[in-house]
Parts: structure tokens; sequence; C-alpha cells
């Protein structure tokens, strides 16, 4: 994971080396920006297959979720079908695999050559009803359609659930999954993300930055920065060619890294000043 | 790829035989279970079989997978770690610096550290009495004029008297009507509907096959309708005395009605009232929570009340369909910092927050106390809350789908 610049403590592959083993879904929680989606995706690299990914929100349901006729060309071959209105015949075969769209959930099951991994993120978004739809689906990795019959998977999929937790994910679907809580990481881990992952970027400026950031975090913010928001950060202190940082510099790309108008206001000078010193670059 | 401990299988303890690991792991199930972490014997299955996978000479890689496979909630980490510790006899290998700096994040001083959850009431109702306030601090403004504010808790349980037995009747009676009004916000999913706005062209196709393949009818499709979601933080302390009673009622003919209602007591602590009610008249469920909630009547200690609100119960109670209710004068001492902080984090999470204040029915008031002023400016909407017409007033709030005036 290493080389896919994914810096992974070992609670998460233990966790991930489980969830393969065991052939269990995984579900990921932690604060927003801590790598919830990366390391889906950073999971299928490493494995070299196919992402599906299937972001969540209220409403989203079996339509978007699992599969869907296709109605255009389903009444174009009733129509082409000139039989005076019997249709028995024709009924078998627009409701067959040809007529049918695969939507993300469908394709995870479906594929033949190998094993994908299914990404579904933000399951805290989707409402209770989808939640119970799941149930099926990652227990026993089939899908009932009432006109095709029960599709079972011919790779079990490998299933990463993220949640930001904006409301409890409900036991019956928590008890199906593996569990992973990820923590921010710690300062040695954030430098090595921020060197990995952004190229050019000096060494007394990573550590900077990271001092910065886990400074913050320890403050009562709004909207603590995640893993994600040191990153724009340095890729903006990069592209503006700074190799230290500084006060005007910081004024200038605080955007990156704070994200709410609240904790803006409460970082005025004196603050960037003071935080500036915990970094050690004064 | 279960390896054999070897030599260190005396200190850890960790057994080598399979059976016996079964036995070890249903007992340190049953000791989380007894602390209150939610284990099931499913959990102790994965649990059993996720062993098997990993090295379990290694006390820190056995506690992770553990960690994992019983889907240990993050808030239970401490208790976990406790008692793995104590049961699989490892050295101590938790992780004290990162957990405090977490569990510390947008908290007052005093909470931080590794202090364990459960006994959060007591602890902070010692703090309540241990730390009296000084007599001598400077306040804004007189609230003299108000109703019994009592600066500490006094313990006191005392009967409910002040409305009579006929006029909370009357009340339930008229809510019980007023329910079926409430549950009318639509929701994002659609359901069959036969005169709904959206066509339903899977409905639809099925039924043309009847007819040859004409599309003789449509089926339709709806937003269907959502029961509404309400989480009340109800204020019991001194100076609500008059109206806790009235507004509980309310709260609880709420619950019979929609179901969906999370009701919290708070004073100088937060206490939640949802496991103690049952179904039943509302009377009967008052005074066996007069009888089982501690502090009835005491002051209060909105901030902190509400901060322990926003830490404890938040991310399980409310959600993006939530209304928090807080039925509340506003009449408090503690640090405003700390309730503009909770009001903050609750407001982010909630579809609104309504603040009921029942001194409102005076039309001279305004909203002065130092703890509504600083309210003011984080909650939805401020409405008053002293008579039977003022909550029938707040109930198509709870059901409309309005949105919040200001943003968005």
């Amino acid at each position: 994971m290493r080389d896919r610049k994914y810096i992974a403590e070992p609670a998460i592959t233990t966790a991930i080396h489980l969830a393969r083993s065991m052939g269990k879904p995984l579900l990921v929680e932690g604060d927003a920006g801590v790598g919830k989606t990366e390391l889906a995706k950073v999971m299928a690299a490493v494995l070299d297959t196919e992402l599906i990914r299937l972001q969540c929100y209220e409403g989203l349901d079996t339509h978007t979720a699992l599969y869907e006729w296709n109605y255009q060309k389903q009444l174009l071959r009733l129509r082409m079908s000139d039989d005076g209105g019997r249709t028995e015949g024709v009924e078998e075969v627009i409701f067959g695999r040809d007529y049918l769209l695969e939507r993300p959930l469908l394709r995870a099951i479906t594929r033949v050559d190998q094993a994908p991994v299914l990404l579904v993120d933000e399951i805290d978004r989707s409402d209770e009803a989808f939640e119970a739809f799941l149930l099926e689906l990652l227990s026993d990795f089939q899908v009932t359609i009432p006109e095709l019959g029960t599709i079972r998977a011919t790779h079990r999929p490998l299933v990463v659930l993220t949640s930001n937790r904006t409301r409890e994910i409900g036991d019956a679907l928590r008890r199906r999954c593996l569990y992973l809580y990820i923590e921010h990481p710690s300062f040695a881990k954030e430098v090595e993300i921020v060197r990995s992952k952004v190229p050019g970027v000096s060494e007394a400026l990573a550590d900077e930055i990271t001092r910065v950031v886990q400074e913050l975090r320890g403050r009562r913010l709004m909207k603590p920065p995640g893993v994600a928001e040191t990153l724009d950060w340095a890729r903006a202190l990069v592209t503006l060619h700074y190799d230290r940082l500084d006060p005007a510099g910081v004024a200038e790309t605080l955007g990156c890294l704070v994200k709410d108008w609240y904790d803006m206001r409460e970082l005025d000078a004196g603050e960037i000043d003071a935080l500036l010193s915990v970094a050690g670059a004064r | 790829m279960r390896t054999d401990p070897g030599p260190r299988s005396q200190e850890t303890a960790v057994p080598t035989d399979g059976a016996d690991l079964v036995v070890h792991l249903a007992r340190f199930a049953g000791e989380l279970r007894q602390r209150g972490v939610p284990v099931s014997l499913g959990d102790q299955i994965d649990a059993a079989v996720a062993l098997r996978f990993i090295d379990i000479a290694d006390p820190e890689e056995v506690r992770i997978s553990l960690r994992t496979a019983l889907k240990v909630p993050r808030r239970w980490w401490t208790v976990f770690d406790a008692s793995f510790d104590a049961m699989w006899r490892s050295a101590a290998r938790t992780a004290p610096e990162r957990r405090r700096r977490r569990h510390g994040r947008s908290l007052p001083q005093r909470w931080r550290g590794d202090e364990p959850r459960v006994p959060l009431l007591m602890r902070i109702r010692r703090q309540a009495d241990a730390a009296e306030r000084p007599s001598g601090a400077p306040r804004e403004e007189t609230e003299s004029g108000c109703p019994g504010y009592s600066p500490r808790a006094l313990l006191r349980r005392k009967a409910f008297d002040e409305c009579t037995k006929e006029d909370l009747l009357e009340m339930e009676r008229l809510l019980g009507q007023l329910a079926r009004r409430i549950a009318t916000r639509r929701s994002r999913r659609l359901a069959p509907s036969p005169k709904g706005a959206f066509i339903d062209l899977r409905r639809c196709f099925r039924r043309s096959l009847a007819h040859g393949g004409e599309w003789v009818d449509l089926a339709r499709r709806a937003r269907a309708v959502e029961l509404p979601h309400v989480v009340a933080l109800c204020d019991t302390s001194g100076s609500m005395d008059a109206h806790s009673r009235f507004l509980l009622t309310f709260l609880l003919s709420l619950r019979a009605a929609v179901r969906r209602v999370e009701i919290f007591a708070f004073n100088t602590s937060l206490t939640r009232l949802t496991p103690w009610i049952t179904s039943g008249n509302a009377t009967a469920t008052l005074e066996r929570l007069a009888r089982n909630v501690e502090d009835w009547s005491g002051g209060t200690r909105i901030g902190e009340c509400l901060l322990t609100f926003a830490d404890e119960y938040l991310p399980g109670t409310v959600g993006p369909d939530s209304t928090v209710l807080i039925l509340s004068d506003g009449l408090d001492r503690g640090d405003t910092e700390s309730l503009e902080v909770a009001l903050l984090a609750v407001r982010r999470r909630a579809r609104q927050v309504v603040w009921l204040n029942p001194l409102m029915g005076d039309p001279r008031y305004r909203p002065e106390a130092r703890g509504m002023r600083a309210a003011l400016p984080h909650v939805d909407r401020l409405v008053p809350a002293h008579d039977l017409e003022s909550l029938e007033a707040l109930l198509p709030l709870l059901a409309g789908r309005c949105g919040r005036p200001d943003t968005n």
C-alpha cells in the first residue's frame, strides 16, 4: 500500500486482512478527510481490480443502486414483435438479461473475471429503507429480481462501507460488517503522507504544515482539518512557491485548511502568529 | 495461520487450544457486556473466526482484531481497552495520547482525559456540587424578577401539582387529534400512489403487457410521507417548575402519536428519559419519572448539559430529519460559551432547532437573559410555550417542510 502512497496504520491493514480472509464487508468510520474513501480506491489499485462506487444520498432506491429495465429497448421489442396483442413469448425475452441495465450493486456481484472492490460511500446519507435493502446483498451476496429470479455473486466483492456518522448505522447492518475506525494520523505518519503525496514539498515545509494542522486539530474547531485538507494546503503552498510558512502565506492560503466561517473568524492574525510559533516557523 | 505463542503463553495467557480460546472469548465478551458494550453472539463468532487469521502471539494485533471483529463502536474503546488489558493480561499497550486528543476535541478542558464514560451523570453532578460558583461573580443583568432560580442542585423530588388532572386529560385528547396532521412531511423517496406526480415507468410497463404493449393507463408515484423525528430537551430546573410538567405531558402525547420522539431532561445534569417512558397515560409516566430522575427542580446548567448531549447522544439520536426542541427559559448561570458550541454542533446535524420559551407568554418579554441571548443566533426559531395554544402553533413546524429561513 505504501507504493500506492497510502500510509496505513497497523489497525487499518489488520482490518483489511480480516475483511479479505473472512469475506465480510468492512464498515469504515472516522472524521471527514481521514482517507476512508481513499482506502477503497487504494485497495482496488493494490488488488488490481475494478472499483465500483456507489455514492449514497437520501432517497437512493433500487432503481439507481441495483438495476433498472431498459424501457425504450423493451418497448421497441414489443412494437417489433407484431403478433396481434400476444405477449407470452415476448415477455420472456424482454425481461431477460439483455434488457437489464446494471447499476453499481448488480455490477459488483456479476463480474465474471474477478472480485471487484465495491465502495458504498457515505452510507449514513441514505435512509433506513436502503440500509435494510443492503442487508440481503451484504450477507449472502445475492439479489432477487422478481422477473429474473435470484442472482448470486460469481465472485464475492470486497465491500467497503464508509460513514461520517451523521446518523448511527443500524445494528443489523453493523453486525454484518467488520468495523474500522480511522483516527487522524500521528505526526510522523502525516509528515510521511504529505511528503509522498505532494511532490516538491520541502522537508521543513512538510514538518511545519503538519505541526500547524495537528495543533489546529487539538483546538475547538467546527470543522477540524482532515488529511485531505493538509494535502490541499501543502499543494497550494507548493504552487505558490513557499519554502517555509510565514504569516502572509498562511493568511493567503487559509481557505484550503479551514473551511468554516466561524473557524475562519477565530483565526485572525494574532492566532496565526501563535500557530506559527508552535510550528517552529518563527 | 495461527502460530504457537510459545514461551510467551505463560504471561499473555493466550491459549493455544481452540476450545479454550472460545471459552476465553466468551468470558471476555461477557465482561464487555457487563460494562455496557454492545456485543452479540454473532460478534463473538466473528471474533473467534478472526483470531484464526492473525498472529495471536502479538497482543496488539489481537486487540485490533478483536475490536474490529466485535464491532466495538468508537465511544466504547476506552472500556474495551481496559477490559482487554485486564483480561488478556498483556502489557498495557494502549494509546492514551491519541485517545485523549480525540476525546478532548471541542470539549471544555475539564472533560478531557480518560475518565470512564458511564458514570458521566454522576461526575457532572459532583462537579456541580463541588464547583460552587463564586458568589460575587459579575452578572450582566438582574434576573431577580424570574421565578425561583436556584444556584445549586438541591436533589429535591417535587410532586407535580401545578396543572389539574382535567387540564392534562384535555390536552392529551387535543394532541391526539392533531397527531395525524403532523405526519405529513414528504420524503425524497417515491412510493406508488394513484394520483402521484411522477410516472412509474416500471409499473406502467408491467401493466401495458396486459394490453399487448399498449399503455392504457399510467401508474404513478408520489413522494412518500415521512413521520417527523423529534428530539426534545426539557429543562426541569426550579425556574421552569410551573411549566415543565405541562411541557413533558405535551412531549409524551407527541411520542404516543408519532413514536419517533426522544426525550431528555436537563437541569444540572442531562438524563435520557426515553427508557423510562412506557405506553399508558402520561400522568403515571410523569410520576414514575419524578421518582426516578434525580435533581428534579434543581438549578440549571444549560450549556454543560447541551454539551453533554452533543457529545454523548448527538450521533445516535439527531439526524438530518430531526427537529430538536429545547424547552427552557434560558435562565442559566453556566458559561454561555459551551451553550453556543453545543447549539452550533446540534444545529449542524439537525433539520432545525426550535427553542420553546414559556416566558414568552408575557408580551413584555424580551430574550435578554444571558443564556437566551447567547442561544438566539444559533436556533432556527424561538417560539412561546406557555399554554396549549402556543403548543398547537408549534405542530405545523414539526410537520411541514420548513427549511431554514436564513441559511441554505
